[in-house]
This record gives structure tokens, C-alpha cells and sequence, in this order.
């Protein structure tokens, strides 16, 4: 970690610390609920869909390629925007694509990946920012009532945020010209998972 | 040093088991005192509140006012007060109070106050105690007055430990993530 940027090493020990912290299993709401509610339905909803694991990764590559102040904004700002999606997906407010949208969004996200682009912060905030949108009302729509809601969208959110961290900790790599390349090429496997998902769509 | 407290902290949070307004099989004053903890659109509360007033400069006021609020909420509960408002209200104080220690904003001091005994007061009315009898019910609610007191200290004082730009960062985003799960839930108690 001596070569790395105090900024880099930061969000490496925050990832490092949050993964522990949600290592520290999973807290059960009201037993009996079974798997789809409380804090591990929630946490392992996002991380069972193929689709919304590789894009949240992806926006971790691409924060990590982006640098400061990208790197520690995406984190903070992800959530929010994802929950306003969230909250337009639980009040039933119709947001047309969204599965496509969704798929998109791997295939953009990884592209911007592998070819390492860089544009202004504001762009790459806006389209992150639409994305998150079309991810949370997919998520919001599916949140199931009558569970421990609070717990559940607790776990849903930190493993979102869990995700991006992961995709920041794999993104430190790019310190490296190997791990440039390692990065690059994961990104052309999220563009290409996003072709897939997309092809899969009627 | 700093890191392993902080690590500490988020392990002995995200390892607490959510559970709804009855602690099963703990009455009295313990399962006021653990209330606070278990429930956890409270735990946000509170978290989200005492990361907030260890970003300010200011911290007691803002405390006095939730310790006030707190109070006299629950004296208000032995007055048999029906049912209120107070879970929603509550979800959206958290919401806001997550986005301003997200933004690592610093309102006016009267903001702060308010947040502070907003969360206080509906914390209180969101914990009728679960009692067969008056005297047991009372020491529930002293139990979570002194949990819920005991919870926002503890957070406030160890937030105001992190100091390091990568620490204040990891404040930021535990204030995002709170504001996500509240803004969610709040919009399912609105649907």
C-alpha cells in the first residue's frame, strides 16, 4: 500500500472495515419471516441479482479510475439517489425500461470500465445518478411488506454499498500497470454480462 | 487504533438482531434499556442523530434537547397517548439527519436542536411499553430512557473520536446508507 494515495488507501481500509462489520452476520428480524425479510433477506436480495451485483461493481472500477473526488463520492452518493429510485418503485410511480435500463447499465458502466474513461466529474455523476435511479425503483418495487422494513432495507443498502466498495478494492489495482489491465478486463466482462442480460430481455 | 474502535463499533452494530417493539422474554427495565438497540428504525435514529452532532462543533445543546424531547415524551406515554405519527415522522428526521452527516453539512445550530428533539420526542411515542402491569411499564420506560440516552452518547463520542479525513469519509457514507434505509422505509409506511 506504499505507493498508493492517501485518498486510495483510505477507501481500502473503509472497504476493509465495512466488510467486517457485515461479517459479523446477518441480524434476524422477527423469526419466522423466513428469508424475505429482516436484515439478510435485504442483504442477499441485491446480491443474488446477477445483474445489479456486476453494475454495482462496476461503479466501483469506474470510481477507482476516476480518482478523487469520485472514488469517496460515489459511495455517498449512490445510496441516495438508488433510494429515490426505491421510493418511486414502492409508491408505484411506473418508470418504463426498467429491466433494460438495467442491462444498460452493466454494458455502459463496464464500458467505461475497459476503456478507461475519464470524462468531467458531473457527467459521470449524471449518468451513475441514472442508473442508481433504475436499479432502486427495481429493488423498491420488490420490497416485500409486512417484513421487518427498516432491517430489511438496512441489509439491501449495505450490501449495495458493499458491492461498490468491493469494486473500489478490486479498482485499487489500477495503481498498477497489471492491475490496470486485470481492471480493464473486468470491465469488458461486466459490458459483456450486460450484452448477455440484455439479450436475454423480450 | 482508531480503525480497530471503529471496526468495533461497526461489528457490534450490524451484528445486533432487529427485532420489533417487544424484546422476547426481557421485561422491565431491561428490555426498555435494550428498546432502543433492538429496534431498529430507533438504532438508525439515534445513529443517525449522534453522527450528526459529532460533525458539529456544538454538541451539548443539541443533546439536552433530545434528553428534554426524550423525557417528556415518554411522561406523555403514562398518559395513555394514542396512537401517533410518530414512526413516520421519525423515518423522515432520520432520512434528513442521514443526508446532512452524508453531506457533512453544518446547519444552524437551531436545526441541529430541532432534529435533535424531533427525534427525542417520537422515539418516546414509539415505545408504549409491552406491560402487564402499571409499575412494570414505568420501568420500561425509564429502561429506555437511559438505553436511548446511553446509545446516542456512546455514538456521538465515538464519532467525535474519528477525525481522519478516511474515518470522516466512513461517517459519510454510514450517514448515506441511514437516509437510504429511512427514505425506503418511509416511503413503504406512506404507500
Amino acid at each position: 500500500m506504499k505507493g498508493l494515495a492517501p485518498a486510495t488507501r483510505a477507501v481500502g481500509r473503509i472497504a476493509a472495515l465495512l466488510a467486517t462489520a457485515c461479517a459479523a452476520g446477518p441480524a434476524v428480524a422477527h423469526t419466522g419471516e423466513g428469508l424475505t425479510g429482516g436484515f439478510f433477506g435485504g442483504f442477499t436480495h441485491p446480491i443474488f441479482g446477477p445483474d445489479h451485483v456486476v453494475a454495482m461493481v462496476a461503479v466501483g472500477l469506474w470510481g477507482a479510475f476516476l480518482r478523487a473526488p469520485a472514488i469517496w463520492l460515489l459511495p455517498v452518493v449512490f445510496p441516495l439517489v438508488m433510494a429515490a429510485g426505491g421510493v418511486l418503485g414502492i409508491l408505484g410511480v411506473p418508470l418504463p425500461g426498467v429491466e433494460y435500463g438495467i442491462a444498460t447499465s452493466a454494458v455502459v458502466l463496464g464500458l467505461m470500465v475497459a476503456l478507461s474513461a475519464r470524462p468531467p466529474i458531473w457527467v459521470a455523476a449524471v449518468i451513475v445518478g441514472a442508473f442508481a435511479i433504475f436499479h432502486g425503483h427495481a429493488h423498491g418495487a420488490e420490497l416485500p411488506p409486512g417484513a421487518d422494513a427498516m432491517a430489511y432495507s438496512a441489509g439491501f443498502v449495505i450490501a449495495t454499498g458493499l458491492l461498490h466498495l468491493t469494486g473500489i478494492a478490486f479498482g485499487l489495482g489500477t495503481c498498477w500497470p497489471a492491475g490496470r489491465l486485470a481492471v480493464r478486463a473486468a470491465g469488458g466482462l461486466i459490458a459483456l454480462a450486460g450484452l448477455a442480460f440484455l439479450s436475454r430481455l423480450p | 487504533v482508531n480503525a480497530r474502535r471503529l471496526a468495533g463499533i461497526f461489528v457490534l452494530l450490524s451484528a445486533t438482531p432487529a427485532c420489533a417493539h417487544t424484546v422476547i422474554g426481557i421485561g422491565g427495565f431491561p428490555g426498555g434499556l435494550l428498546h432502543p438497540i433492538l429496534v431498529p428504525a430507533h438504532l438508525f435514529s439515534l445513529l443517525a442523530l449522534g453522527l450528526l452532532i459529532s460533525q458539529q462543533r456544538e454538541r451539548v445543546i443539541a443533546s439536552v434537547s433530545f434528553i428534554a424531547a426524550l423525557v417528556i415524551g415518554l411522561i406523555a406515554l403514562t398518559f395513555a397517548v394514542g396512537e401517533t405519527a410518530a414512526p413516520s415522522v421519525m423515518l423522515a428526521n432520520t432520512a434528513l439527519a442521514g443526508v446532512m452527516v452524508a453531506a457533512a453539512w453544518t446547519p444552524p445550530k437551531p436545526v441541529v436542536w430541532l432534529l435533535a428533539a424531533i427525534t427525542g420526542g417520537m422515539l418516546a411515542l414509539d415505545s408504549p411499553p409491552d406491560a402487564v402491569t402499571i409499575e412494570e411499564g414505568n420501568l420500561m420506560l425509564v429502561g429506555t430512557a437511559l438505553g436511548a440516552c446511553a446509545t446516542l452518547v456512546a455514538v456521538v463520542a465515538g464519532a467525535s473520536l474519528l477525525r481522519r479525513p478516511w474515518q470522516r469519509l466512513g461517517v459519510r457514507i454510514a450517514g448515506s446508507w441511514i437516509a437510504a434505509s429511512a427514505l425506503l422505509v418511509l416511503a413503504l409506511e406512506l404507500r
